[in-house]
């Protein structure tokens, strides 16, 4: 039967080719435009994440809406347990509050992060984005490294000796002068204006809260590693009366920023696979009429409906199977190519700048950006090829055969 | 009911009303007033101040001297931790003295709206400087009688240029000028904040609202009270006092 299939496909080569391209066409796109937008996730939630927040953050279950000074806990040995979580790459504590930073008559509020710096900078890429002096190290007592937007407001560079003062833990006047090591430049805006870093240890004596912080930073080998490491993470985290946030939750623009433009994208994808699977089952009723005669003869030598049925429904699939092949091995090559090289997007980097993006954009092919515009493809054309099915089994012989 | 005595009581309703009209007091003046109830020409109080939370509670002592409407200096002298923390104000400038960097810190105006020292008071609460009559227009909504005083209900409305945080304010002001109530509302329109007087008591020779307590609406377990343990009104004050110098470099007063 398939055999038989096959052989009429190829009856007429000119239209099944043109059949084959559209389904091919149709699948390229798929893959490779999710390719596109997987890898366009991918590196903004990479971006976005490694830039600051990190992949998840341990903190007192209130501290995200309502971040205070007093929503504060001891890090060891929490953070020592959570490192051990395996998917967990690098963890850092931070304590963090607003204060004013104040130069000569210049004084504006920032906010101070306690870091510890080795490990800071495996969770935070701040520490690479040092524009002026050097980020903080270990062994660092009075320095700090802040924005360069706040640098400037505050007319300080490096070297200089900047006033803070701001509330303790406690409720005490905290104090301090500290010298500027670094300025450093994210292209984030809110960064860049308001972040200060300073030692942990530091932070804790001047902000009478020693050995204790806000958050533990995880930072995972990769975002869906950590994603699965989460119950075990919260497993930890309940022990000590603290909750994990994930990505979702320490960046909600971000992820309706995805979730927004992924579900505009659907539109587009469903417009497009109607369209394909339509212009198909045109193509195939066709076909079937203008055959009319010809099923009219194999019913008369004994065919039943149903197989004749059956041999156009394989028809169809044979083309399909021809077509998707083509397009995925033709969309993946595509998107392979690119997701090695990149697809720069000229006039895109101040847009996603934002985002820390960079100007060019990587594809990403998985299974999901493989299989499921084709997968889409498939399952309509296969129903769709229901109807020529339907009409044959109605088939009369004798006035098929009579028609012209 | 026979027309004679309706009249009368008409006539009675009248002048029980009339004189009430007439006395009704400008709305301005009584907050004016509650200012000058507050500070005086010039002043010198000594206050106990307690910030409250639910887990923990804090408390604080200062002095403070106040003089004309913008002038103020206001040093902390317990706990030991922040002693010697100091903050003046000279018209629209504000500078902070902070004795571990022995430094004088210039503060953005703005922070007189915000928390001060990590209580539920901002500085403009405290210092009480003449901006609401300044920045908004008095309204007097309403009158009521309580323990043989008459209590003024004033809403304060910003003037359409007015860089001012608040929506409006309700100030409730006892017929003696002494400050009741004071309520904040967003530029919504919705109470945040109030600021009540607990305890009525002489203080340097007039009634005042020698306790107050405020907190934000939404979370009236979180309170900071201040409480008036002395105080010396419309008083000479030598002029050095409300100097840079004197901020960092305390010379000897003594209250008289």
């Amino acid at each position: 039967m398939i055999e038989l299939a096959w052989r009429n496909l190829w009856r007429q080569p000119k239209r099944t080719l043109l059949t084959v391209a559209a389904i091919a066409f149709a699948a390229l796109v798929m893959v490779f435009l999710l390719a596109f937008q997987v890898g366009t996730y991918a590196i903004m939630e990479e971006n976005t994440l490694s830039l600051f927040d990190g992949d998840a953050q341990v903190q007192q279950p209130g501290y995200l809406d309502d971040p205070g000074i007093r929503k504060s806990f001891a890090t060891e040995p929490l953070a020592a347990s959570v490192a051990r979580v395996p998917g967990v790459d690098a963890v850092a504590a931070r304590a963090q509050t607003y204060a004013l930073l104040s130069k000569d008559q210049r004084s504006l509020a920032a906010l101070i992060v306690g870091v510890e710096p080795k490990r800071e900078a495996r969770v935070s890429r701040v520490a690479t984005m040092v524009r002026d002096g050097r980020y903080l190290e270990t062994g660092d007592a009075a320095e700090m490294v802040l924005g360069d937007a706040l640098a400037r407001n505050l007319g300080i560079k490096v070297g200089d000796r900047v006033t803070m003062l701001g509330m303790g833990r406690d409720g005490s006047v905290a104090a301090d002068v500290l010298t500027v090591a670094g300025v450093f430049s994210t292209g984030v805006n809110e960064l860049d204006r308001n972040l200060a870093e300073m030692p942990l240890a530091r932070f804790g004596a001047d902000f009478a809260m020693p050995g204790q912080a806000h958050a533990i930073v995880i930072s995972g080998t990769t975002l869906a590693n950590i994603d699965d490491a989460l119950p075990a993470l919260r497993n930890i985290a309940t022990k000590h009366n603290l909750t994990v946030r994930d990505w979702g939750e320490l960046e909600p623009g971000l992820k309706n920023a995805i979730r927004l433009d992924a579900s505009t994208s659907l539109l587009w994808y469903v417009a497009l696979i109607v369209v394909v699977v339509a212009i198909l089952l045109n193509t195939l009723l066709m076909s079937v009429l203008e055959r009319t005669r010809e099923f009219g003869v194999l019913l008369a030598l004994g065919m039943r409906p149903a197989a004749a049925g059956r041999m156009v429904w394989i028809e169809i699939m044979l083309l399909l199977a021809i077509g998707l092949a083509a397009g995925i091995a033709v969309g993946a090559a595509a998107a392979g190519w690119f997701e090695v090289h990149g697809l720069p997007l000229p006039g895109g980097d101040g847009v996603f700048a934002q985002w820390g993006l960079p100007g060019r954009i990587y594809p990403h092919l998985n299974w999901f950006s493989l299989f499921a515009g084709p997968a889409a493809i498939a399952v309509l054309t296969a129903a769709a090829g229901l109807f020529p099915y339907l009409r044959l089994r109605r088939l009369d012989p004798v006035t098929a055969m009579r028609s012209a | 009911m026979n027309t004679p005595i309706r009249s009368l009581l008409i006539i009675i309703a009248l002048f029980a009303v009339a004189p009430a009209a007439t006395a009704a007091p400008d709305p301005t003046q009584l907050v004016k007033g509650a200012l000058h109830r507050w500070r005086g020409d010039s002043s010198y109080t000594e206050v106990a101040m307690t910030i409250h939370r639910p887990d923990w509670q804090r408390d604080m002592t200062m002095v403070s001297w106040t003089r004309g409407k913008s002038d103020s200096l206001v040093r902390f002298t317990q706990p030991p931790g922040d002693a010697g923390n100091a903050t003046l104000k000279l018209g629209q400038a504000l500078w902070l003295f902070n004795p571990k960097l022995n430094q004088v810190i210039r503060l953005p105006f703005s922070m007189m709206a915000q928390n001060w020292m990590g209580s539920d008071f901002t500085y403009n609460d405290f210092v009480k400087s003449d901006q609401i009559v300044n920045d908004y227009t008095q309204r007097l909504d309403a009158s009521e009688s309580r323990d043989g005083h008459k209590v003024y209900t004033v809403t304060c409305l910003p003037k359409p240029d007015a860089a001012v945080v608040w929506g409006k304010q309700v100030l409730k002001i006892r017929d003696d000028h002494v400050l009741l109530e004071e309520t904040f509302f967003d530029q919504d329109m919705k109470p945040v904040r109030r600021l009540r007087t607990t305890k009525i008591a002489p203080l340097g020779g007039r009634p005042y609202p020698v306790v107050m307590r405020v907190a934000k609406i939404a979370t009236p377990e979180r309170w900071t009270e201040m409480r008036y343990v002395r105080a010396v009104f419309d008083l000479k004050l030598p002029g050095y006092l409300f100097t840079q110098s004197n901020l960092r470099n305390p010379r000897p007063w003594r209250a008289p």
